[in-house]
């Protein structure tokens, strides 16, 4: 009885330690399935609010942009300005090509 | 339901089956699980990549902007240095003439297209079992459209919104020129020679059968007594309606039976379009339907029965049947019609029932109406039109366009029709809605030779007139039928107006070519991805009253 209950306990006892050594595998798999889950969430919102202010910057560029363009206009075709972006911009009131340039 | 991105891939770890034969079978799981253990990881380690990779590229398109964002920073920082307040000489010209500062409002498009399905999805799109290949089919139909589109299309819906969208906004466009044509020309349409309408329409009354074109003479002259009478009321929405709902007059005086066929015809024109078969709206119009036609009776009284239609029929599909627009129009309607119809010198004979019952009776049944419109227009957001709307002539469509004309001319019959009854005929030629619209002109014309032996009786589908002109397609047609007049003159000079007349119906078929050609080019130009042009045109379309056609083109133009 003591020796068939042997091997088997050690079988068991050693069953027992493969399934834990298993389990801490699985839940370290796990964790990190959520810690990238968490960090695609957190970057993607991160980037949504630098999204939002590059779009509010470029707004606003674009406003003054055109506010100075149409201040130099007048300036331009008498001060020969020695830029050559500014002159070709002296020759259109298009705000494009002042800002593409 | 929210759908799983990333699935990593052996989900079970030692849920197989053990092979047989095995002693130590405890050790044999551990193996397997462990085996498992691995794949998982690897899975693991590739969706890892995927998402870095997606984060990776979204900001490295960031960095792309805030580097050209730091130039234009660095040079306007340059300019305003230079800038003088002294010599700031701001004239009037340079104010006025210069372009409207406009920022650059990009809106987002096409956000669940194809395109844009990320990696790991479309991945497990894939796993999916994939639909019969009906693409083998193509090269045999005779319609040129793929044959998987018959079965699956992921582009349905946008393309059926580009349509209408599209469809819109040439109507807008045109109800303008008639506008501003009307305003300036009062007078011309009694000129116009009838002569040209009579081969298209003679075939069109072939095409739809003996029984359909009696009635034309009667359209004829009921819209030559409309349009000429209450020619001062000018609405710009509900123009549009009334001009698909030119042959409405006749279906007053139809009997159930044939204005039940021609609504259902017309809704199944508009659901057969997308080429798929209309399920169950019609049968639900139908159903709603039979008790208004009743009503309908009067001719005039249409007039203000037909924008109703499209206020219901432009409400979204989610709108609860509620009562909003029928019933308090119909009322008003009919009472305006009421008085028009004593305005009016001949009152069409067959048409008569007095409107106060009409109107109590519309009122039942306004309820159930509604939503057969909707079903049928699902999705399609346009203002409601106000009620009245006398009959304008307006240039009908070629008729090419006959088809997308089909789209809303049977939503507007539907209302006032609203007969049903009958099971849905099968999808009827698309003749005779544009042979509706065509009526009206034709009527006008009509006015310059009194019509002997036209009666007002209602006509059904007014055979089929084809886009015949009113009074503005007459002058466009004269110079593009110039350059023909010139070798038709020479041996000319007894028949001077049968050669006239040639020449204008030459000209006629040369307009439609190219409003044909001129659509098609529009068409081609006019790609999936321009939504922002479509919203724009949405906003063409809502500043119809103020904006003059200027802005429609410009619109076009940009």
């Amino acid at each position: 009885m003591a020796g068939q209950e042997d091997p088997v306990q050690r079988e068991i006892h050693q069953d027992w330690a493969n399934r834990e050594y298993i389990e801490v595998i699985t839940s370290s798999i796990k964790k990190i399935a959520d810690f990238l889950n968490s960090f695609d969430m957190s970057c993607r919102s991160r980037l949504a609010t630098l999204n939002e202010k590059l779009t509010a910057l470029e707004r606003r560029i674009e406003y003054i942009e055109a506010r100075v363009a149409y201040q130099l206009e007048p300036l331009c075709l008498d001060l020969e300005l020695t830029d050559s972006s500014w002159e070709s911009s002296g020759h259109s009131a298009d705000i494009d090509q002042v800002l593409t340039m | 339901m929210p759908l799983v991105k990333r699935n990593i891939d052996p989900r079970h770890l030692c849920h197989t089956a053990l092979p047989r034969g095995i002693k130590n079978e405890l050790e044999c799981v551990t193996n397997i699980s462990l085996a498992n253990i691995i794949r998982q990881l690897s899975s693991l380690s590739k969706y890892a990549e995927d998402i870095f990779g997606e984060l990776f590229n979204e900001a490295h398109s960031f960095s792309f902007r805030v580097n050209s964002l730091q130039e234009r920073v660095d040079r306007l920082s340059v300019s305003v240095t230079q800038l003088d307040p002294k010599e700031e000489e701001l004239s009037l010209q340079d104010i006025t003439m210069r372009k409207a500062f406009r920022s650059s409002t990009i809106q987002d498009q096409q956000l669940f297209d194809r395109k844009t399905l990320p990696i790991p999805l479309q991945e497990t799109y894939d796993v999916c079992e994939q639909p019969p290949p009906l693409n083998i089919l193509t090269p045999y139909r005779d319609d040129g459209k793929e044959g998987l589109k018959f079965y699956t299309n992921p582009s349905y819906f946008f393309d059926l919104w580009k349509e209408k969208m599209l469809q819109d906004t040439e109507d807008k466009r045109k109800e303008k020129r008639k506008q501003k044509k009307n305003l300036d020309r009062p007078h011309e349409p009694e000129k116009v020679p009838r002569a040209p309408h009579d081969r298209r329409r003679e075939w069109q009354k072939l095409a739809q059968g003996p029984e359909l074109a009696e009635d034309d003479a009667n359209l004829l002259h009921k819209h030559i007594e409309v349009a000429n009478g209450p020619a001062s009321h000018f609405e710009t929405r509900p123009q549009t309606y009334v001009d698909h709902m030119d042959g409405s007059y006749s279906l007053s005086a139809l009997p159930f039976s044939q204005m039940s066929e021609l609504l259902t015809r017309a809704e199944e024109r508009v659901l057969v379009r997308p080429h798929e078969p209309p399920p169950p709206p019609p049968m639900h119009a139908t159903g709603d339907m039979k008790p208004i036609p009743t009503c309908i009776s009067s001719a005039t009284g249409l007039i203000e029965n037909r924008p109703q239609s499209p206020a219901t029929g432009r409400t979204p599909v989610f709108v609860s049947p509620a009562p909003p627009p029928p019933p308090p129009p119909l009322p008003s309607a009919l009472s305006t019609s009421s008085l028009r119809a004593s305005m009016t010198s001949t009152p069409p004979p067959p048409v008569p029932p007095p409107p106060p019952p009409p109107a109590t009776a519309l009122q039942a049944p306004a309820v159930p109406p509604p939503p057969a419109p909707l079903q049928i227009a699902p999705g399609v957001l346009h203002p409601a039109p106000p009620p009245i709307a006398p009959p304008l002539v307006q240039p009908s469509p070629p008729i090419a366009r006959a088809a997308p004309v089909c789209e809303t001319v049977p939503v507007h019959p539907l209302p006032q029709g609203e007969v049903q009854g009958l099971p849905p005929p099968p999808p009827p030629p698309p003749l005779p809605p544009p042979g509706i619209r065509p009526s009206s002109p034709v009527t006008v014309a009509a006015l310059a030779h009194p019509p002997s032996g036209l009666h007002p009786t209602p006509s059904t589908a007014p055979g089929p007139h084809v886009p015949l002109m009113p009074p503005s397609p007459p002058s466009q047609v004269i110079p593009a039928s110039e350059p023909k007049r010139h070798p038709s003159t020479l041996p000319v000079i007894s028949d001077a107006r049968s050669v006239l007349l040639e020449a204008i119906r030459k000209g006629i078929q040369l307009r439609k070519v190219e409003e044909q050609r001129e659509q098609e080019a529009k068409h081609e130009r006019i790609e999936n991805d321009v939504a922002t042009i479509l919203s724009r045109r949405i906003a063409v379309e809502y500043s119809d009253s103020e904006d003059d056609s200027e802005f429609d083109e410009v619109d076009w133009l940009e």
